[in-house]
């Protein structure tokens, strides 16, 4: 009886819970039955105990628990399960004022949110072994612990906001920006800040070549004539036919060690580049060094972000400026577009010339 | 607003007697000789003033694009009556062309179009990863792109390493729960199917003809044998001849008509052979097979009963060939020390 009783009162509230686990019959059972092994003993079972069904409380809650789920439908348990874990997932305490990765590649903090804390937070501030020094960096570097260089916090943050500010400009004067971080988990964050500047991004490996070469490499990809308000100009894709390919405005490299060959091409080509120098890099690279840790992928994310923010602020500023039909850099004219890239002269004007 | 004008222009500039707006031209006598640099007009020439500082080192130089029309008329001629700006052609402003940029933020990468496909699924997969999902083997069957159809489609020389990736992501969309798949996801994933669906057509069932025929192939070895069965009292023809005059051994004999006689079916059917090629072993056991699946035609529920016989596992095994340097398929010739 007592254990009839417990089994009762257990069931209940095990059936008020949402389980992903079914709850073993033999819990809800009222009915005994010992095994009895038929062929063994001659002494037969004696017949079950028949409860009118009505009487026993047990059977309608086995009944609601049992008979619906036969007839709904994936979708519909599913939507019940998204339901529940909603509301339930609001009780409880608050937890606050913690480290969510996510927050960072959801939405970066802009230029103006950089604060000494939030560097030390996201670990810029460590270095390499001292053993792996590059002496060009002394001017970063606040001092060793432990055997690693620290790097000065406020060297890092008034870099990092000289950075900004070149990412701003050089997108609101509409320069084609090139994010490019080829380290396994510098995608999502790379990706992020493309789209967040209107840039452009590489998360794999740089193709060398691609700006020595471009034609080559590049021939085969797509590009478009823009107006000032970013709407592509479909009519003028014949005058594209015969373009050199196209060569970033500003690169900003997130691991300048592993990308030697594309800060070389970037140096050969006149492009500026950003790079995040660590204490074993050489900082005369890239024309904008920003000297801070790129073996940590969130200190990384932090400054992708960062300058991704920069880059939206700037492209903000010149569609700004294109509603009101102005233009913050020199636009290319229909003639130009005409015009032979190599030559500078109309299309067939040489051969006419040599005939 | 430094522009080269006239030497008289410039001068009256230093004077600030003169401006090269209209609005001051109209009425110089209001002009207040106290006024400060900061009442000056400003963006004139519709050149940006940037809010801020650059660095040092400009990677662009502003270049005023679109400067108003410098005052050509000698101040002297100061017009009586001012006419209005023409209405501002907005549609020509954006018919201009202004830039040439990439067509995708992938661009710098070589292949532009492969990696927005793959950016595009993964944003898919990570916005539906709550979604219920089924086993790999009830998801709906998928005929994805082969590799030189998926080159085409893109256009791009992708290697099957990242190529097998993209698939890896496909796979994963498909097996979301079938009646919960968003529309976006289904048309997206149509992207990358084959043309023409080869997993849509079912195998009929054969069945018998109209005659009461059940016709099967078989083969073993390099014989092809084709069986006509039909119900009857145990007659066997083989190309034209009985089977004691087919197949002299016993054992070929037993072997061909096995499938019926292991399910003591010898007295029921009359079969009508045809078989070429090979030997006697090879046609005879590819007369086994095609009875056994001819049979199955007439009582598929005798499929286990055949399975166990022995007589429907298809033997796949064929001579293999002779490579040059060996002296038969595998064998080398007897090495000679010199």
């Amino acid at each position: 009886m007592i254990v009839r009783k417990f089994g009762l009162r257990q069931s209940r509230q095990l059936l008020a819970l949402s389980r992903q686990t079914p709850i073993s019959r033999r819990f809800l059972s009222t009915e005994f039955e010992t095994p009895v092994a038929a062929a063994a003993t001659e002494v037969q079972t004696p017949p079950k105990e028949t409860i009118v069904p009505s009487e026993n409380p047990l059977n309608e809650v086995m009944r609601a628990s049992s008979q619906p789920q036969e007839q709904w439908s994936e979708g519909r348990i599913w939507g019940m399960s998204e339901s529940r874990r909603r509301k339930f997932n609001r009780t409880g305490s608050v937890v606050e004022e913690i480290y969510n990765p996510e927050t960072v590649l959801d939405n970066p903090p802009r230029p103006s949110d950089i604060t000494l804390e939030l560097l030390l937070a996201s670990g810029t501030h460590l270095g390499h072994s001292t053993s792996r020094w590059n002496p060009q960096n002394s001017r970063y570097i606040f001092g060793i612990r432990e055997g690693v260089h620290i790097i000065s916090l406020d060297v890092t943050a008034a870099y990092l906001r000289r950075a900004a500010k070149v990412v701003e400009e050089v997108a609101a004067r509409g320069g084609i920006i090139l994010f490019a971080g080829t380290r396994k988990d510098q995608k999502r964050s790379v990706v992020r800040a493309a789209q967040l500047a209107r840039g452009y991004h590489i998360f794999e490996r740089w193709i060398p070549g691609a700006l020595t070469n471009g034609e080559q490499i590049l021939g085969h990809c797509e590009t478009m004539v823009v107006n000032a308000q970013d709407q592509p100009l479909p009519e003028f894709k014949r005058d594209l036919a015969d373009r050199p390919s196209v060569k970033p405005d500003l690169v900003v490299c997130l691991n300048p060690l592993e990308n030697v060959v594309m800060l070389h091409e970037c140096g050969l080509n006149n492009v500026p580049t950003i790079g995040i120098i660590d204490t074993d890099a050489d900082p005369t690279r890239v024309t904008y060094p920003i000297p801070a840790n790129d073996d940590s992928i969130r200190a990384t994310n932090l400054i992708a972000g960062i300058l991704g923010r920069a880059g939206e602020a700037g492209q903000v500023r010149r569609l700004k400026a294109a509603q009101q039909g102005k233009t913050t850099y020199k636009p290319i004219t229909a003639e130009q577009l005409r015009l032979d890239p190599f030559t500078g002269m109309l299309p067939g004007a040489e051969e006419k010339k040599r005939v | 607003m430094a522009r080269p004008t006239y030497g008289i222009v410039q001068a009256m500039l230093s004077l600030r007697l003169y401006s090269p707006s209209s609005y001051r031209l109209a009425a110089p006598a209001l002009r207040r000789q106290t006024r400060g640099y900061a009442t000056e007009p400003e963006n004139t020439t519709g050149e940006m003033q940037s809010s801020t500082e650059l660095p040092s080192t400009d990677p662009l130089p502003t270049d005023p694009p679109s400067a108003a029309p410098p005052a050509e008329a000698p101040p002297s001629e100061i017009p009586r009556v001012v006419k209005a700006a023409p209405q501002i052609d907005f549609a020509k402003f954006t018919a201009q062309p202004a830039r040439i940029i990439p067509a995708s933020p992938s661009y710098f990468s070589g292949s532009p179009r492969f990696i927005d496909n793959v950016l595009m699924l993964e944003s898919l997969q990570a916005k539906y990863a709550s979604l219920p999902i089924v086993g790999a083997g009830e998801a709906p069957r998928m005929a994805w792109f082969k590799l030189a159809q998926f080159r085409d489609f893109v256009g791009e020389p992708v290697p099957m390493k990242k190529y097998k990736s993209l698939l890896k992501i496909l796979q994963r969309l498909n097996r979301i729960q079938p009646e919960m798949v968003p529309q976006e996801v289904r048309s997206h994933l149509g992207k990358f199917l084959r043309p023409g669906n080869p997993y849509a057509q079912q195998n009929v069932p054969r069945t018998v003809d109209e005659n009461g025929r059940a016709r099967a192939k078989g083969k073993r070895k390099e014989s092809t044998a084709v069986v006509q069965l039909v119900e009857g009292e145990g007659e066997i023809m083989v190309n034209g001849k009985s089977l004691v005059e087919m197949f002299q051994r016993v054992h070929d004999r037993e072997s061909a008509l096995w499938a019926l006689r292991s399910t003591q079916r010898m007295d029921k059917y009359n079969a009508w052979i045809t078989v070429k090629g090979g030997g006697v072993t090879g046609q005879a056991e590819a007369i086994t097979l095609a009875i056994a699946r001819a049979l199955l035609v007439h009582e598929p529920a005798l499929k286990p009963a055949l399975r166990k016989a022995g007589v429907i596992t298809v033997d796949a095994r064929r001579v293999e060939r002779k490579k040059p340097g060996h002296v038969k398929a595998r064998k080398m010739p007897t090495w000679v020390k010199r």
